[in-house]
């Protein structure tokens, strides 16, 4: 099938995943407050650090502030698309993997659509820091317009640099099973990190999140740049490099993992 | 005797997975790690008030040990599930309160997660960062007092969210939302007293200071014993929640499933 089609399918298949979603929409309704909670909880954290004590190493409340929205829509936009990636270990522990290895169709385009997320708390929550924090460093003469298109770039590339992580996470479950607990590494300690500006880490940790798990290019490496003016533009290039390496390897080591899959389960 | 065998039989499944809990120690570990982190990050700029650098290296890994006996318990002590697959109904059935039933359980599995993460973990921080321990032996009985209360705490609010699940299916955002609590309210990140003022009078009128906050500054030596009491009185307070949500759930029984 050509990629058209395939595109045309996929839509198909995040309509009738939404639909679902709506037949419970009380549920809906409820989970969307609880996220919002949570994720209001987890800015309250950063801004009262900030609150306190003003700058974190340099870095004013509206940086801080911009780190936090665009990791927030970066994951955000990941996991409105592939939730299911993060939640692969439901698939291969009850052995509902077999079904979606049937499908006449790749097994990641099967997956993916199987629960399209909206997530409106996050996006308004992201949104409105980013906006609050990009409105600061205007009106204070640190940043231009020019600030905004490379913001929505970063956030895509961030996307996918978030996604790789959690497919090649997600992958290593073809061999263990069990994911959660390297997910909490990869995915959720390292995402908690990048919230701050990778600075105030030691050495090795602020390499570790730059080279191994490379959290850093979805908003700290960039933003050096875009709110700094530090390095200079070629970052903007970089970040997208990194993640279409990150991607072509992950999506290459996912292709390897999947042969090695056993079906469990009953 | 049955409620300890409960407890014991709790612990010996847990047994079963000792390897991949100490892999998930690491993982833990990691996100205590990288709290400090920040700390000292921030310690470097600023003094942070009566705790110093080192004091909230200290409070993080406390907390962070901590926080497997008093936070991260069973979702709703797993009555959520037993809804789900009808199992409540056998519960309920039996010639034992349903609440110490649960409790009961819930002991073994902290007592499981005592030994092998909050003391894996802390003993980490330990060798780490060289963390100082109490140098008068009864703010040990302190400690042990704020924690065991802290544990009984959680698994009332535990109980009080498991028990919803009879009235609605989404009972996990409860779970969740109770997460978020702790994070803001239990001094979980942050010390209490650096909270704006409403925040910081909010939680001292909710339990969620007892949880972590209250046992971790009378280890550290910041606190105050007599805070104990206020363990204590929530300790009551919930109990008889429990039991009065209890007397309702027996006649508002709804299976799911079968």
């Amino acid at each position: 099938m050509k990629l058209k089609s395939w595109l045309t399918l996929y839509r198909l298949l995040i309509r009738t995943s939404i639909r679902s979603r709506m037949q419970y929409k009380f549920n809906f309704l409820l989970a969307a407050v609880l996220a919002a909670l949570i994720q209001i909880s987890e800015f309250l954290m950063v801004a009262i650090v900030l609150h306190k004590f003003g700058a974190i190493q340099g870095w004013s409340i509206y940086e801080v502030g911009y780190l936090f929205a665009v990791m927030t829509l970066s994951k955000t936009l990941y996991r409105t698309f592939a939730d299911e990636v993060h939640h692969l270990e439901k698939y291969l522990v009850s052995g509902d993997f077999d079904q979606l290895l049937t499908r006449p169709m790749p097994v990641l385009l099967a997956l993916m659509p199987q629960n399209f997320r909206i997530m409106l708390g996050e996006v308004l929550q992201g949104g409105f820091i980013l906006c609050w924090s990009l409105g600061g460093m205007m009106k204070g003469g640190q940043v231009s317009w020019t600030a905004v298109p490379s913001t929505l770039f970063i956030i895509g590339t961030g996307a996918v640099i978030l996604f790789s992580i959690g497919l090649a996470t997600a992958t290593i479950g073809f061999w263990t099973t069990r994911i959660g607990e390297l997910q909490t590494f990869t995915e959720d300690a390292a995402r908690t990190a990048a919230q701050y500006p990778l600075s105030i880490y030691p050495k090795w940790m602020s390499s570790l999140l730059l080279i191994v798990i490379p959290v850093g290019f979805v908003n700290y490496i960039p933003s050096l740049y875009i709110l700094r003016g530090e390095l200079g533009a070629w970052v903007l290039a970089a970040s997208a490099g990194v993640a279409i390496v990150c991607l072509a390897a992950s999506l290459r080591f996912w292709r390897f993992g999947i042969t090695k899959y056993q079906s469990t389960g009953s | 005797m049955l409620y300890f065998t409960l407890a014991s039989k709790a612990y010996a499944r847990n047994l079963q997975y000792r390897g991949a809990h100490m892999v998930h120690n690491l993982a833990s570990a990691m996100f205590g790690f990288m709290y400090a982190c920040i700390w000292i990050g921030l310690g470097r700029d600023h003094p942070l008030g009566e705790y110093g650098t080192q004091g909230m290296v200290g409070y993080i890994g406390f907390t962070q040990a901590a926080l497997w006996i008093t936070s991260f318990i069973s979702n709703g002590l797993g009555i959520p599930q037993a809804v789900r697959t009808g199992q409540i109904s056998l519960d309920l059935m039996r010639p034992v309160h349903l609440f110490s039933h649960m409790a009961a359980r819930e002991c073994g599995q902290i007592a499981y997660q005592l030994l092998y993460k909050s003391i894996p973990i802390y003993l980490l921080y330990f060798f780490v960062f060289s963390l100082q321990t109490p140098q008068h032996g009864i703010t040990y009985l302190h400690t042990a007092a704020g924690l065991s209360g802290a544990a009984y705490l959680s698994i009332c609010l535990n109980y009080l969210i498991g028990v919803s699940a009879l009235w609605t299916t989404e009972s996990s955002w409860l779970y969740w939302g109770n997460h978020a609590l702790i994070n803001l309210l239990a001094g979980f990140f942050i010390p209490l007293e650096w909270l704006p003022g409403p925040l910081e009078s909010l939680a001292w009128m909710s339990p969620y200071p007892y949880l972590l906050y209250v046992p971790t500054t009378v280890y550290l030596g910041y606190g105050n014993a007599f805070w104990l009491w206020g363990t204590l009185f929530w300790c009551a307070l919930l109990t008889v929640l429990c039991l009065l949500a209890t007397k309702v759930v027996r006649r508002k029984v709804e299976v799911q499933g079968g």
